[in-house]
This record gives C-alpha cells, sequence and structure tokens, in this order.
C-alpha cells in the first residue's frame, strides 16, 4: 500500500505531491517576504517581533524541501487514494455554491445567498430535487437570521427578503397590540 | 400599544438604511425617534458598553424609542470606521461611539480613514489611569518609582495593556516628561485587565498602568498600591496624588465620546448635541457613570473638535517616540 | 463547616421557582449558541445585559452560570456530529467525536460527553466551592517563564495528532503558526502578516479556522469523493447509549480531565483549549485501543478532553470570585455586569456579597444536573441528524458556518478565509496532512511566543528565569520526559522491526 518507503526503488515522480511541496516553499517565500515587511521598532524587547516568524520560516522550508524530495521519491499517497478520480464537476459546483454566498450574501443578504449556496451545494452531492432543497434552505435561513434577530438583536445580513417579512411582522405585531 | 406612524417610520427608515430595524424591545409607543448606534468595536467590550449604556439611558429618559446597534469590530476601530464614513453618510438619527484607543490605532495602524472626517458629537466619559505597584514593593511613592526609572529603565518592567494602547501611552509621556528615552522603557503588554493584574499580584513585574477601575478593587482590598493618578484633580474618595501633585507633569485621560456620521445636516447635527447633552446631564447617566467608574467629562461641538484636534497631535507624537507612528 | 452553610444557604437561593426556571432558560440558551460556530457564551451574556438589568442580580447570574454552562454542552454536540466545532474548547471533542459519530457510535460519544461534562462540572463547581483561595495561590505563582514551560510540555503533547507522518504533522503545525501568527504583535504593536489589510490586523479566529478545515474542508472532499462510495456515515450501530465496556472506559478519562481541566483553568493565562490538548494526548498515551483513535474514534479521546473543558470553565470561575480577576472574555462580561448593579467585584466580593456569589455557585451546581437531564434524553433526536441526506446535510453545513462567520461580524474577508481554509482542508484531505495540528499550531504558537517574549522582557534577557523558577524547571522536566522516553523506546522498537513507517489507512 504504501509507495514510497517500502520498495527499494518504485522512483516515479509524483506529481500532486510534488506541486504540494513547491506550494508550500511557496508560502515559505511568502512567510520570509512578509517577515522582512514587518517594521523593525526601536521599543525595548529583548525578542523582537521577527524572531518567531523567521524560524517558522525555516521550519517551513526544511519541511517543504523533505516533501519535495519525499515526492521526487514516489510521493506519500496512499494507492486507493491516487486511484480515486476527483468528481470534479461535482466539487465545482459546490465550489460554485460557496462563491455565490460570497459574493451575494451583501447585495441579497443572508437568507436569499444561502438559499442559493444550499440549492447549489444539494446540486452538487447529487440531489435533483431542486424546488423541495430551495424550500429547506429558506426554512433554514430564515429559522437562523429570525433566531438571531428577534432573540439577540444581532441582524446577521438582512436583505430583500428579510425587510419584507420583517414588514410583515412587524404589522402583525401591530395589530396584535391594537 | 404601537401606533401606525411609528411603525411606518421605522420601516422607511430601515428600507434606508438597507437593513431591518431589528431591537430587543420593540415597539414602545412613543414619538420619539428610532437611533442607530454603530459600534466599531465586537459586543462586549468598553465601546460596546459605552453604545449599549448610551441606548439604555436615552430610552429611559424617553428620548428614543429604541435604537439599533451595529458592531463592526476589529483593529482598535480602524476596521469599521471607513465603513462608518462610507455607509453611513449623511444619515442624521446614528451616532458612532468611539475614543481615544481610535485616535491611537488610526496613526499606528496608518489607517487611511481619520477621526476628521465624521462629525464630533460629544465627548462623554473619560477613565483616568492609576500607577500602581504590587502591596509588598520598594516603591512607595512615584517619586521612588521614578527615580529607579532614571537609574535603569530596563530593570523597571512595567504591566499594562496593549502596546501603542492608553496605558502604554500614559507610560511614554510619563518617561518623556522625567527624561527617559521611550525606546529603553521595558514595558510588558498584556491582552486583558485580568492577566495584567495577576502579573502584578503575582509579584512579576515592578509596576502596572491602567485604567483606575481596573485596580480599585485590588487597591481597596491592600493587594496594589496606588502611586498616582492620571487625572486632573484630586479625586473624592481616592488616597493618592495626581501626577502633576506628585512631580510628573502629565494628565491624561481615556475618553470615549460619540460622533455622527460626514454629511449630516446642520439641524440633525444641533438635534443630535441637545439630545446627548441632554441624557449626559441625567440621573439615570450619572448612576451608570458612578457604577461603572467613568468619570463624566462632557465636552460638546466645536469644543470637543478642538479638543480633539490637540489630542491627536499629542497622540501622534508620543507614538512617534515609541516607535510606532 | 462554613463553606457548606453558605452553599447551603446559596441553594436556598438558587430553589426559589423563578431562579429555577431562569437557570432552565439560561441552560437552554446556552446549549443553542454553543451549538453555533461564532457564536459563544461572552457574546451572548453582553447582549443579555440590557434586558437582565430588570431583573434582580441573583437572578441574573444564575441565568448567564446556566449560559455559561450550557454553551460548553452545546458546543460538543456539532462537533461530535457535525465535525464544527461551536466554541475552540470543543475542537479536540470532534478529532474522536466525530469518527465515532460516523461509525455509528454518535450517541455514545454524546452521552460520555454529557455525563463526562456533568462529572467534571460537578468537580469543578466543587473545586470553586471549597478550594478557591488555594488554588488561586498556586495560579498566580505562574509568570510568563511558567507559563513558556507549560507551553513546552502542551508542544509535547501535539505528537498524539501528528498522525501518520511526522513531516507532514509537522507542516501542519507550522502552517498553524503561520495562521497564528496573523495580525498586531502584542508585544511591539507591529503587524505581521496582513499584507496590509486592517481586516487582517486582529489576526484570524481559531473557530473560522476549526470551522474551515474540518467542516468546509470534509464537504468539498466528499463532493470530490461523490462516486467513490467512501466514508459511508452508519447512523447507528449497537445501542443509542453506553455500552457497559464504553461506560469502563470514560469513568477514568473523566477524572483525569477534570484535575487536568480545574487548575489550568484556574490559571490566569491558561484557558480553556490546552487542558483539552492534555487530556487528550494523556489518553491517547494510556489507552489500551490505540488503534481506534484516528479510525472508528476511541471514547476515551471524547470522555477525557469534555470532562477537561468543562472543568476549565468552573475553574476560570475561581480567580474571578477570589480575586475579581476577569481572565476569560465571559468572566469579564461577567464582573462587569456586575459592575452594573452597583456591586464592585474584586477580592472582597466574597466577603461583601455572599449571597450572590454562593447563589451563583450553587446555581451553577444546579445548572449541570438541569443540563444533563435535558441533553441526555436529547440524544436520540440528535443522532437523527446523521440520517439526513447527505446533499441537505452538507448544504446546511455550509449555511451554519455562514451563520457563525459572517453574522457576527458582518465582514466578507472572514467568508474569504473560511472559504480559503476549506480549501486547504480540502487539499489536506486529499493529500493526507492531518488538520488538528493546524489548529494547535494556532492557540500554542502565539500563546508560546507571547510568554516566552514576556519572559525574557521581565528578566532583562536573562535566560536562566526558564530553570531557576521552580515551577518552571518541573513543567520543563516533566516536558523532556514527555518528549525523549516515547522516542528513544520507538527508536530501540524501530530498530528491531525494521517495518514500515507508514501504513495509510491504518493512521
Amino acid at each position: 500500500m504504501s509507495s514510497s518507503d517500502q520498495q527499494p526503488a518504485p522512483t516515479r515522480l509524483a506529481m500532486p505531491e510534488l506541486l504540494i511541496g513547491i506550494g508550500l516553499l511557496a508560502c515559505a517565500a511568502a512567510v520570509a517576504w512578509q517577515t522582512l515587511a514587518i517594521p523593525v521598532s526601536p521599543l525595548y524587547s529583548k525578542v523582537g517581533p521577527t524572531v518567531f516568524p523567521y524560524i517558522t520560516m525555516t521550519g517551513m522550508i526544511v519541511l517543504s524541501l523533505l516533501l519535495i524530495l519525499a515526492a521526487v521519491r514516489g510521493g506519500w499517497q496512499p494507492q486507493e487514494e491516487k486511484e480515486t478520480p476527483t468528481d470534479l464537476k461535482a466539487m465545482g459546483i459546490v465550489v460554485a455554491g460557496l462563491v455565490a454566498n460570497l459574493v451575494l450574501i451583501q447585495p441579497l443578504g443572508f437568507t436569499a445567498a444561502s438559499v442559493i449556496m444550499f440549492v447549489l451545494v444539494c446540486y452538487g452531492f447529487g440531489s435533483r430535487h431542486t424546488l423541495r432543497d430551495a424550500l429547506t434552505g429558506l426554512i433554514l435561513a430564515l429559522a437562523a437570521y429570525f433566531g438571531f434577530a428577534r432573540a439577540l438583536g444581532v441582524n446577521i445580513g438582512a436583505g430583500f427578503i428579510e425587510n419584507q417579512l420583517n414588514t410583515v411582522i412587524d404589522a402583525i405585531i401591530t395589530t396584535l397590540r391594537g | 400599544m404601537l401606533n401606525r406612524r411609528r411603525f411606518l417610520m421605522s420601516t422607511a427608515a430601515a428600507g434606508a438604511a438597507g437593513f431591518v430595524a431589528t431591537h430587543l424591545t420593540p415597539a414602545f409607543a412613543q414619538d420619539a425617534p428610532q437611533i442607530q448606534i454603530f459600534v466599531p468595536a465586537a459586543p462586549g467590550g468598553g465601546w460596546d458598553q459605552t453604545g449599549r449604556t448610551i441606548d439604555q439611558v436615552l430610552r429611559s429618559e424617553k428620548l428614543i424609542s429604541g435604537s439599533q446597534i451595529t458592531n463592526v469590530g476589529g483593529a482598535g476601530g480602524t476596521v469599521g470606521l471607513p465603513q462608518f464614513i462610507s455607509q453611513w453618510k449623511g444619515k442624521g438619527n446614528s451616532l458612532m461611539v468611539a475614543g481615544m484607543v481610535m485616535v491611537g490605532a488610526i496613526i499606528a495602524n496608518k489607517s487611511a480613514n481619520n477621526l476628521s472626517e465624521v462629525t464630533p458629537i460629544a465627548r462623554l466619559t473619560g477613565e483616568f489611569e492609576a500607577l500602581v505597584v504590587p502591596a509588598d514593593s520598594p516603591f512607595k511613592t512615584a517619586g521612588d518609582f521614578v527615580a529607579a526609572l532614571k537609574a535603569d529603565p530596563t530593570k523597571v518592567p512595567v504591566a499594562g495593556g496593549s502596546a501603542g494602547g492608553s496605558d502604554h501611552i500614559l507610560f511614554g509621556l510619563i518617561a518623556k516628561t522625567v527624561g527617559v528615552p521611550a525606546t529603553n522603557l521595558s514595558y510588558v503588554p498584556f491582552a486583558g485587565g485580568g492577566e495584567a493584574l495577576s502579573a502584578l499580584l503575582g509579584n512579576q513585574v515592578a509596576a502596572g498602568i491602567s485604567g483606575f477601575g481596573e485596580f480599585s478593587e485590588q487597591i481597596k482590598a491592600g493587594a496594589l498600591r496606588l502611586l498616582a493618578i492620571s487625572a486632573d484633580k484630586r479625586q473624592d474618595g481616592i488616597d493618592a496624588p495626581t501626577m502633576k501633585e506628585a512631580g510628573i507633569d502629565v494628565e491624561l485621560f481615556n475618553w470615549r465620546g460619540v460622533f455622527a456620521p460626514p454629511g449630516v445636516s446642520d439641524a440633525d447635527k444641533a438635534a443630535m448635541v441637545t439630545m446627548i447633552e441632554t441624557m449626559a446631564k441625567s440621573d439615570a447617566w450619572a448612576t451608570e457613570c458612578k457604577n461603572r467608574n467613568w468619570t463624566p467629562i462632557l465636552l460638546t461641538g466645536d469644543d470637543y473638535a478642538k479638543f480633539l484636534a490637540d489630542d491627536t497631535a499629542r497622540i501622534t507624537a508620543i507614538l512617534k517616540d515609541l516607535g510606532l507612528a | 463547616m462554613e463553606t457548606l452553610s453558605h452553599l447551603g444557604h446559596g441553594f436556598s437561593v438558587a430553589f426559589s421557582p423563578m431562579n429555577l426556571l431562569w437557570c432552565l432558560v439560561g441552560t437552554t440558551l446556552g446549549t443553542a449558541i454553543g451549538v453555533l460556530p461564532g457564536l459563544g457564551p461572552a457574546l451572548t451574556i453582553a447582549l443579555l445585559l440590557p434586558i437582565t438589568y430588570q431583573v434582580a442580580p441573583e437572578a441574573s447570574f444564575i441565568l448567564f452560570a446556566g449560559i455559561y454552562y450550557g454553551a460548553m454542552y452545546g458546543g460538543s454536540t456539532t462537533s461530535i456530529l457535525l465535525n464544527t466545532p461551536g466554541e475552540s474548547a470543543t475542537i479536540v471533542t470532534a478529532l474522536e467525536g466525530n469518527r465515532m459519530a460516523r461509525s455509528g457510535r454518535g450517541g455514545a460519544a454524546l452521552a460520555t460527553s454529557a455525563i463526562g461534562s456533568f462529572v467534571a462540572g460537578t468537580i469543578g463547581t466543587l473545586g470553586v466551592a471549597f478550594l478557591a483561595p488555594v488554588v488561586v495561590k498556586f495560579a498566580l505563582a505562574f509568570g510568563p517563564a511558567e507559563y513558556f514551560s507549560l507551553m513546552v510540555l502542551a508542544f509535547i503533547t501535539v505528537s498524539a495528532v501528528l498522525g501518520s507522518s511526522s513531516v507532514r504533522g509537522l507542516t501542519s503545525l507550522f502552517i498553524g503558526f503561520v495562521i497564528g501568527m496573523i495580525g498586531v504583535d502584542l508585544q511591539t504593536g507591529q503587524p505581521r502578516f496582513t499584507f496590509g489589510m486592517n481586516e487582517l490586523l486582529d489576526g484570524v479566529d481559531v473557530i473560522i479556522a476549526a470551522v474551515g478545515l474540518f467542516a468546509v474542508g470534509e464537504t468539498l472532499y466528499m463532493a470530490s469523493r461523490r462516486y467513490a462510495g467512501k466514508d459511508e456515515i452508519v447512523p447507528l450501530k449497537g445501542s443509542l447509549y453506553m455500552t457497559a465496556a464504553e461506560w469502563g472506559r470514560s469513568w477514568k478519562p473523566w477524572l483525569r480531565g477534570a484535575l487536568i481541566g480545574f487548575p489550568i483553568g484556574a490559571m490566569p493565562a491558561g484557558g480553556a483549549e490546552i487542558p483539552t490538548f492534555l487530556s487528550y494526548a494523556i489518553e491517547k498515551k494510556l489507552s489500551k485501543h490505540k488503534e481506534e483513535f484516528g479510525t472508528v474514534g476511541a471514547i476515551e479521546g471524547v470522555a477525557g478532553p469534555e470532562a477537561a473543558n468543562n472543568a476549565s470553565a468552573a475553574g476560570v470561575l475561581v480567580p474571578m470570585l477570589t480575586l475579581g480577576l476577569p481572565t476569560s472574555a465571559t468572566a469579564a462580561i461577567m464582573l462587569s455586569a456586575f459592575q452594573s448593579y452597583g456591586i464592585n467585584p474584586g477580592p472582597l466580593l466574597l466577603t461583601t456579597q455572599a449571597d450572590l456569589v454562593w447563589g451563583l455557585i450553587a446555581s451553577l451546581f444546579i445548572a449541570n444536573v438541569i443540563l444533563v437531564i435535558l441533553n441526555l434524553p436529547l440524544i436520540g433526536l440528535w443522532v437523527r441528524l446523521l440520517k439526513i441526506p447527505a446533499p441537505q446535510l452538507y448544504a446546511g453545513i455550509l449555511v451554519f458556518a455562514t451563520v457563525g462567520t459572517y453574522g457576527i461580524s458582518q465582514s466578507p474577508i472572514d467568508l474569504i478565509i473560511l472559504y480559503l481554509l476549506g480549501a486547504a482542508g480540502f487539499l489536506m484531505r486529499r493529500f493526507d496532512f492531518p488538520t488538528a495540528p493546524v489548529i494547535i499550531g494556532m492557540i500554542l504558537g502565539p500563546l508560546a511566543e507571547t510568554q516566552f517574549r514576556r519572559a525574557m522582557t521581565i528578566s532583562n534577557g536573562d535566560w536562566s528565569v526558564f530553570y531557576t523558577h521552580k515551577l518552571s524547571l518541573v513543567l520543563l522536566i516533566l516536558a523532556f520526559i514527555g518528549l525523549a522516553g516515547p522516542h528513544i523506546w520507538a527508536f530501540i522498537e524501530h530498530r528491531r522491526r525494521r517495518g514500515p513507517e507508514h501504513v495509510p489507512g491504518d493512521a
């Protein structure tokens, strides 16, 4: 099962793992860049703000080199994981749901954005009852919104739907109180 | 009880504001306005409590029918401030809570926006700071402390709040007036008042600087000795000299106040100043201040604007010395 | 026994029907907010302050006590069932708890967590009532040097969660350090790793990171593996509650967890997370079922940390009630609530406000009882969450995560961070990197750095503080034993066997 250490020399370069290693090296470079950008403070402190970042950076460089080495020697992923094809379409739809939530939450409000995300994620996971999912999402989001807004006075991002419903609720309260 | 007019008004306001007027105690039947309070800090902190106390007193004094508090926390208020300037522009029924901490944060974070862009309404409260030492410290007076500081500042570790905050600023001011280079100070910042206090009680540090309220109970119980306070004059019931009396020519209030957004009409501004003045002179406000150890230091309108400019200049200078600006 | 009579009086205060009702409201509310990531007891109490002004101080503190303990219970429920920790103190619970839930033992995990919380909460509360003055003396002896040595000891425990490969585990830990360093450096006020963004000056919230790495990462991973049929969730296997064997494996971790959690919670900079790491590490070391850790889920890994976090919640009240020291956000808010009633919290609180303090302590006991009564029957209901079909379950978790991250801060930046960490969590899952060390690095890294630099500032650069302070030396020796002991043993073992260092799927 294990690919790298078990057999003496299956030295096939593992591309995905190599990319991970290189990515981490790039992260270490970003850490180095940001560490150099930390203003050197004339404040009295025996150990300054850059000491721990440098230690971390060094650690990351060493670790990413070790990972790259492991990748060149065949990688570390279990065979089973390697052979499973990634369902890019399903993942793409789920990611689209997340992005939609991020982009829409400010202009449309929490509920609308959540419903769109809910429907897309369900679709990505293979559900084809889009209307039912939309309704489930709506109920869930509204419950969360009003739970916060009415019980704790915290506004978690109101938009069109919330405003309309608040108007209705206020009207009901008004009539009830006579 | 609720009348139709308020209902329509609140809906209209909500529509205009782009979010809903939800509030803890909905629907009081009054013609008093509904206001929006913007707190550029997370719920629970000092500004948030100021905001919520303002809301509470305004409601109990029937000056408003209710308010909605919006918290946008982060980075000493410098995350919220740009939002208040851009998104709340021109809203005459809105107030932002801010204070000296934000002045410092704007300078230290090199924020693109500053408090000269918003409309000063009133400085409400201040908290003077206290210089304390553990009960068994060799420092009996502020003079002893200053002498040790002059001899070797690195041997006198002083605990306080975050670097660049009001406690650190006061320490910098003290050092400056007694002629010790600010960069040699051994300042030990703590994130919360409790942690700094326990460092003092556990004799980990030589002295502590923080808001008087943080220390008052420990002083009363004899666990800490109060050397001096940063108020302008002696305070009733506090047995300690001011810094000036103790020979350190420094005075500092960690003040908090309220601002309206930029671009509000003069009428709205005047109405807001009047409302806050009425509130600040009420008994309910006085009681709250007393309970919370806030010293009322009311200053409104143009006087407040001038004070703000002076304080900003002073803080900028000291933060430069401390290497934070 | 003076304490007993005080406590008796406290119960007489707390046992009025109205106050019991407040306690019930508090525990229910606490459980609800504990479930939601991002909404903790401190925030909830702060938000409820204006409402509680209208009631008597006793009633509002009983309400707060309920919220405080309730949040700890609620946080573990979502950790176990949805791998979405609601509180930072319940992150460790997710490690084994969620594995158990996936292999059909969710009911047992919830039960051991509820009963363990009750046991540890009760022990902790007894500690508050009887040991407070002693414990607080010990807690105050901890200075920066001692804390740093404690962190070193805590780091040793990280080896317990590094997973199958120490290179990948350490990589995760270092990523955690980097994320933990984002923001303003407390010691000098300089921004670090913020890429010039003001939104990053306060750093990355550990709960957002945990939800991103665990829940969002998991969701993406599952989507990418839709047809592979891997990791099917088994809703329930065997008894809903704990079996006799599971009881047998739980009670010692409960007691050990409580003993670790209470004193560390009482330390001014101890917190609730470190005891959960320590407890997890100890349980993993002592367990006779090591093979269950990280696979089907070991019940010890839930029982211990859950007990530890509840005991530490009680421990936090020690400095608060004896000295008026607020050592957590919740304690700070409770103290400011005292002030708003015109009660000055401080060293004299216990003598001047005996009614209130003992009423509060009594209501902590009652809250604990109510919580266990409330939670045990609910387990059957909670476990049904796992029967929700995957599409709706994962979509629901994402909505949930949005509420917690965006809802409180209103900042899209927080959502971006959540999703970026979700992407990282996906990659880590895909390439067999453990995610827990990231969280541990985020929490321990900055703490260790701060305490180290503080110690050096105070000592004027003299390294000897770490071994001349007796307490610090003891902790360092313990850390050394913890570090070197098993490694030497493992090295000998490795030389003897020369077996494969890593067998995937077995980790």
